[in-house]
């Protein structure tokens, strides 16, 4: 079973149709939605690339939501460098499709069954309130796709390097799920794992969270796969996803390399000057689009990350591939009203 | 860690013998150097804001400020230790504050933000070349130093006057440190400015100076990326029937922009959509254009929905009006400087009068709104540097 089975022609198509049919939705729903497509004169869509995008940023600063109040059955939150914070909104048809469609995406992966999970992180994370939105929510939601969970640092956050051996003398002849963010990954599983000879051979290890952490220290995403591969973890998998557009994840192929996008979602790469389509092999802003928000207009998102498509139909899954190559710098005022951060 | 930018190294709040008069010929001579490095032309090509700066300090200006300082019914003193806290980001006005208030005789530290550079740098390179008498670096200096509540408390008790630049949260923030009992503050907070058109002022004008309008306009509101508290925001078309007036002002605008090669990055582009899609998200922009990544365009619902903070660089709501007085009551005690075009010096002066102090400091034509002046969001700043002596003798 997967649900990256659509060749990029079919897709579009079929996107095209119903998120179409989302944006009258929203529109319906979500009367500031409503009002900023009206400004904008949107009068309807004849490609993907035409549906109007909303810049991801306003979710943190407006309440976007198109279900009424006592509907809302779980609020999720993201927490950005400046504190400011997205509310996603989602109603319990919206939470169970996610849930529903983020273990089929990860099923394309790793089988129909529940494997046992090796969590690269540690317990005492989750009860850290600052950091829980963000990295405990993505711990959590990916725990359920897993049995037998063990967690590979304690609760100091050192390497917990006997629940580890421990986890893989019970699990380790057979296919298991490794998670945890890609930093995380590098410095406390590969070099543990190179250490110590750990056999992970039958892992399958699934992460995300950005590189800017591994290219400060110089490790690309190839030589990431390539050192782990010599430590006989070479089932690897990143994905990127973004909590408002909770439920899709754009996941690795098997060869690496380049991003897959789901059968409900796509990218489209724009150009930041003249906000159009750019072909492959060129780099731009990376716009998200999924079907799978119902309860609030993130349908069709700008994201501030830059990414570039390699290919259509070309790789490992059809559809689109890609990579993300960074994050657009955010703008500063440089006025007389740009108070002194250091002021007092 | 003090870092000394300009001025003698030492404790900063310590007493110094050294005293200097009103218009003492010491500063004015110094000052007069400065102005020649900064009016340069390898400083002028880098860095041109220094020039409207170089032309503020040139001695024919400094003389007229010192005029402004005396008068017949008193004898004028300077105020005595003044600390200056500076914007972060807008590279010349410490200069502006600090000079006048030398210029008044006053002992001065300027607190010189971490995160300025370019033009502050050359400023201060400018300061250090300066061959002065040896008093202007024991009384005059300016530091960096980063949070350091200990340093802010003793120069706010050192102060007789402390000017505090950089909007409403560092006015606060720097307002927990109290003054001595005699002192006061001069503060300047978050403001707001504005720009009109007259609609028919723009049709009767040739295209020579539509497009000379459209220059000046440009400078003012691309300099600090639209950022600065004198930075023209919202654009009022003031006439009936204005869609072709705003037409033809954002097509000279787009080319403008693009011959100057003022520029906006994505970054800057993304934040405007961000800003521009909540205002429509709320009602108070009803139409949206984004020409290019320079201009963007938006159409106010109705008059005091003119937003009051930044929506980028390059960022214009526009608002139709039947007259200047239509704005009174929109305006407010924020609103700081009012540039306009096409309008005769009555309709101005009305619309000064009818707003009755209430709001807005500076009427200023379009190309103006930058320029510092010596009176400044409603101060008299020479005045305000200054004490008053008066001795009657019978």
């Amino acid at each position: 079973m997967s649900v990256f089975t659509l060749p990029q022609a079919v897709k579009e198509e079929v996107l095209l149709k119903d998120l179409s049919a989302l944006v009258a939705h929203h529109r319906q729903r979500c009367a500031p939605y409503d009002r900023i497509l009206a400004a904008n004169g949107y009068e309807g869509a004849s490609s993907v690339a035409e549906l109007p995008w909303l810049p991801v940023r306003l979710f943190k600063n407006l309440e976007l939501k198109s279900i009424p109040d006592d509907e809302v059955f779980k609020v999720l939150t993201s927490s950005g460098t400046t504190g400011e914070v997205s509310r996603i909104y989602l109603d319990k048809a919206a939470a169970a499709t996610q849930t529903r469609q983020l273990g089929a995406t990860v099923q394309s992966v790793l089988g129909p069954k529940r494997l046992p999970m090796l969590l690269v992180d540690t317990k005492a994370m989750l009860k850290d309130r600052r950091s829980f939105s963000a990295r405990g929510a993505g711990v959590l939601g990916m725990s359920t796709f897993g049995r037998d969970h063990v967690w590979a640092l304690d609760n100091d956050g050192h390497v917990d390097l006997d629940a580890i051996r421990g986890f893989l003398e019970k699990h380790g002849d057979a296919p298991f799920l490794i998670f945890g963010f890609t930093y995380m990954v590098w410095l406390h599983l590969y070099e543990v794992a190179r250490d110590h000879n750990l056999d992970l051979a039958n892992g399958i290890l699934i992460h995300s969270g950005g590189w800017k952490k591994l290219v400060d220290q110089a490790v690309s995403p190839s030589a990431f796969r390539a050192r782990l591969a010599e430590v006989g973890l070479v089932s690897t998998h990143n994905f990127y996803g973004m909590v408002e557009q909770i439920g899709t994840i754009f996941l690795e192929g098997p060869s690496g390399g380049s991003l897959y996008c789901p059968d409900f979602a796509d990218v489209i790469v724009r150009d930041p000057v003249t906000w159009r389509e750019l072909p492959p092999g060129e780099t731009g802003l990376l716009e998200v689009v999924s079907t799978l928000p119902t309860s609030y207009p993130g349908h069709v998102l700008l994201t501030e990350d830059l990414g570039v498509v390699h290919g259509i139909d070309d790789g490992d899954w059809p559809g689109k591939r890609f990579s993300v190559s960074g994050r657009l710098p955010r703008a500063e005022a440089r006025g007389c009203s740009d108070t002194y951060r250091e002021a007092a | 860690m003090i870092q000394f930018r300009f001025g003698s190294e030492g404790d900063l709040t310590a007493p110094v013998d050294d005293r200097l008069a009103v218009g003492d010929e010491r500063v004015v001579d110094f000052l007069a150097k400065v102005a020649r490095k900064l009016l340069a032309p390898a400083v002028a090509r880098r860095h041109p804001e220094l020039g409207s700066l170089g032309y503020f300090l040139r001695p024919a200006e400094l003389n007229r400020a010192v005029s402004r300082m005396r008068r017949e019914d008193a004898i004028v003193f300077p105020r005595g230790n003044v600390f200056h806290v500076p914007p972060a980001n807008v590279d010349t006005i410490f200069v502006y504050s600090w000079a006048l208030s030398a210029l008044a005789g006053n002992h001065n530290v300027v607190r010189i933000s971490s995160r300025s550079a370019g033009a502050a740098d050359a400023i201060l390179d400018a300061l250090n070349e300066v061959d002065a008498d040896p008093v202007i670096r024991r009384t005059q200096r300016m530091v960096t130093y980063g949070r350091d509540d200990v340093l802010t408390a003793a120069l706010s008790q050192w102060a007789d006057l402390r000017v505090i630049w950089g909007g409403d949260s560092a006015v606060e923030a720097i307002r927990k440190h109290p003054l001595r009992p005699s002192a006061r503050d001069l503060t300047f907070p978050d403001r707001t400015s504005w720009a009109a058109i007259s609609a028919a002022g723009w049709r009767a004008a040739d295209p020579a100076a539509r497009r000379a309008a459209v220059v000046g306009f440009t400078n003012d509101a691309y300099w600090f990326d639209q950022a600065a508290c004198s930075s023209p925001r919202t654009v009022f078309l003031v006439g009936t029937e204005t869609a072709d007036v705003r037409a033809e002002f954002i097509e000279l605008l787009l080319e403008v922009v693009d011959q100057r090669g003022w520029q906006v990055d994505a970054a800057m582009a993304v934040e405007k959509r961000v800003n521009a899609y909540g205002l429509a998200a709320t009602g108070a922009v009803t139409a949206l254009d984004f020409p290019a990544n320079t201009v963007t365009a938006m159409s106010l619902a109705a008059v005091p929905d003119a937003p009051r903070r930044w929506i980028g660089a390059g960022a214009f709501p526009f608002a139709e009006v039947g007259s200047l007085l239509d704005l009174v009551p929109a305006m407010n005690r924020q609103d700081q400087t009012f540039s306009h075009f096409g309008f005769a010096p009555a309709e101005l002066r009305a619309f000064a009068l009818a707003l009755a102090g209430r709001g807005v400091d500076r009427i200023v034509p379009f190309g103006s709104a930058l320029t510092f002046s010596a009176i400044w969001d409603g101060y008299d700043l020479p005045h305000e540097f200054t004490r008053l002596t008066t001795v009657v003798a019978s």
